[in-house]
């Protein structure tokens, strides 16, 4: 397997890098069918236990867990990124599994990790059929639970990208799911959004610089009241998210 | 880092029992002879830092190994507080228990209190065998924050490991609290002066976690029912802060294979709070240690 991924990625260390962009917009698109609209990231349990209430409690709400996806889930992207193969995978994933003790959370990842790898497997079959092969491999009785992180990691370093775009890429996609659940949430209109959007993203810039490539053994969490919140999803009256 | 501290518990007769205990500055465990119901068979610890509390550059190195079939309680005295840092110099307390066979440890301690400009951080990992139980209570609060001290110290860190056998992962939490370039903590903890976590795990556990499952989601259920889109909609547009948050938030997850473990999650107000509910929820463990945790 490995031997193959490594053929596969002196293959694409000549891809063009503008050919690669192709690639790499695609997979940040939200169009990509990984589910990633079913999910609010806290952002409904944190609306319904009062804690947000106005643009500007979004806003901190946001930084917060952009600061907090930093600390715990990119040193996860960075080792998938930067070795790409099974084995880091199962690591990661198992270390992830038991870092994510919140089952909100666990939850989210699994099903946006396992939608991310089947799609990435159909999409990139042709060209990465790495992908398929290494998914192929996973599934079944073998435990691997496909978290979100380590396998958007792994598909960006079997692309070919390198380790700071996918790291900040991982920030862009929840900052982008998060402003979609809260224009979809009624807190704020879609031009708003994409204001405060560009607004967070220099912020957003700051946190990756900060958070990016720390090892696994260093993931922690800054947010417990997030974090705390977030785990009450399940309790929710009414729900609009799985999330 | 050379051992601060050893306790080796095992069965003799029996019943469970203290057969090694070492302690030098500035820890001292108390090991009291009589405690509680004499007819259940369980151990108390109590650990205490000379000083009332840890001191700058403090490092404290702990490790318990809870025989098969053996009981045991970590507990405090008090909240332990944590002075101010001298020179950025950090205190660190590290702890390591192995837990046997059928073993229960209960590791139910005051509240972590940091002092303004203290920098702390703590470690516990646990490793256990097969049918090995495990409850573990780990919490801080904002600092003294009745004299007006929240949130203000420089570094809070707190790290949870368990091991099954094989150095099979089951939890690996960090909770991480530090002053620096990003959002203060006081920002990000707003109203709420107390972090806590509840974990539990092993057969022992399973019938009070089922418990605490369920009233936890009795309590939340009951608080998040009245919400509605349209009292949000009144909140916003009035004038006045917004004053309905909630004092006390829990959540629950199950976690481990096959779910067996349960964390519990709690950020509150007061930790007045904390008390009453660890007192609530807990109770349920007299018969297995004794006494009733925080009472």
């Amino acid at each position: 397997m490995k031997m193959e991924t490594d053929n596969e990625r002196e293959k694409f260390s000549k891809v063009e890098p503008s050919v690669l962009q192709w690639s790499q917009w695609q997979l940040l698109d939200s169009i990509l069918p990984t589910g990633g609209f079913a999910h609010s990231l806290g952002l409904e349990s944190s609306i319904q236990s009062h804690l947000i209430s106005s643009h500007e409690d979004l806003q901190t709400f946001t930084i917060h867990l952009l600061h907090n996806t930093g600390s715990l889930l990119l040193p996860y992207v960075y080792a998938a990124a930067t070795s790409p193969d099974t084995a880091t995978w199962r690591r990661l994933d198992k270390a992830l599994d038991a870092t994510l003790t919140n089952e909100v959370a666990r939850k989210a990842s699994i099903a946006q990790g396992s939608a991310l790898m089947r799609v990435a497997a159909a999409v990139f079959a042709d060209t990465e059929p790495c992908i398929k092969a290494m998914r192929d491999s996973c599934l079944g009785g073998s435990r691997m639970n496909f978290h979100h992180a380590p396998v958007f990691g792994l598909v960006c370093g079997l692309l070919g990208m390198d380790s700071a775009t996918a790291q900040r890429g991982y920030m862009f996609i929840t900052m982008r799911d998060v402003i979609s659940a809260a224009t979809r949430l009624n807190l704020v209109g879609p031009l708003g959004a994409a204001v405060m959007q560009h607004r967070i993203a220099l912020l957003a810039e700051e946190i990756v610089i900060k958070w990016m490539d720390r090892s696994v053994e260093d993931a922690c969490q800054v947010a417990p009241l997030l974090d705390t919140v977030q785990g009450c999803h399940a309790y929710l009256f009414s729900r609009l998210f799985c999330s | 880092m050379e051992q601060t501290g050893t306790v080796v518990v095992e069965k003799v007769g029996d019943k469970s029992t203290v057969t090694r205990c070492y302690s030098k500055y500035p820890l001292k465990f108390i090991v009291p002879k009589k405690l509680g119901n004499s007819k259940t068979d369980a151990v108390w610890i109590y650990t205490l830092t000379y000083g009332g509390g840890i001191v700058s550059g403090d490092s404290i190195s702990c490790d318990f190994t809870i025989g098969d079939g053996c009981t045991t309680v970590l507990t405090t005295q008090a909240s332990t507080k944590v002075y101010k840092s001298l020179g950025s110099k950090c205190s660190v307390q590290v702890l390591e228990a192995r837990v046997g066979n059928n073993a229960l440890l209960a590791v139910i301690p005051d509240p972590v209190t940091c002092f303004s400009t203290a920098r702390y951080t703590q470690k516990q990992v646990f490793r256990m065998l097969s049918d090995a139980s495990l409850i573990v209570v780990d919490w801080v609060t904002s600092g003294r924050h009745e004299s007006g001290e929240k949130w203000d110290f420089d570094l809070y860190k707190s790290t949870n490991h368990i091991f099954l056998e094989d150095n099979e992962p089951l939890l690996l939490d960090t909770v991480l609290l530090e002053k620096g370039s990003m959002p203060s903590i006081v920002e990000r903890m707003q109203e709420y002066q107390v972090v806590a976590m509840v974990i539990f795990w092993g057969p022992k556990m399973k019938h009070i976690q089922n418990q605490v499952q369920e009233e936890v989601r009795r309590m939340m259920t009951e608080q998040l029912q009245f919400y509605s889109p349209a009292s949000a909609q009144r909140m916003k547009r009035s004038s006045t802060c917004c004053t309905n948050k909630p004092n006390f938030i829990v959540s629950s997850s199950v976690f481990g294979p096959q779910g067996k473990g349960v964390v519990v999650r709690i950020v509150a107000t007061t930790t007045e709070s904390v008390y009453t509910f660890l007192q609530h929820q807990l109770a349920g463990l007299e018969p297995l240690l004794g006494l009733s945790p925080y009472h």
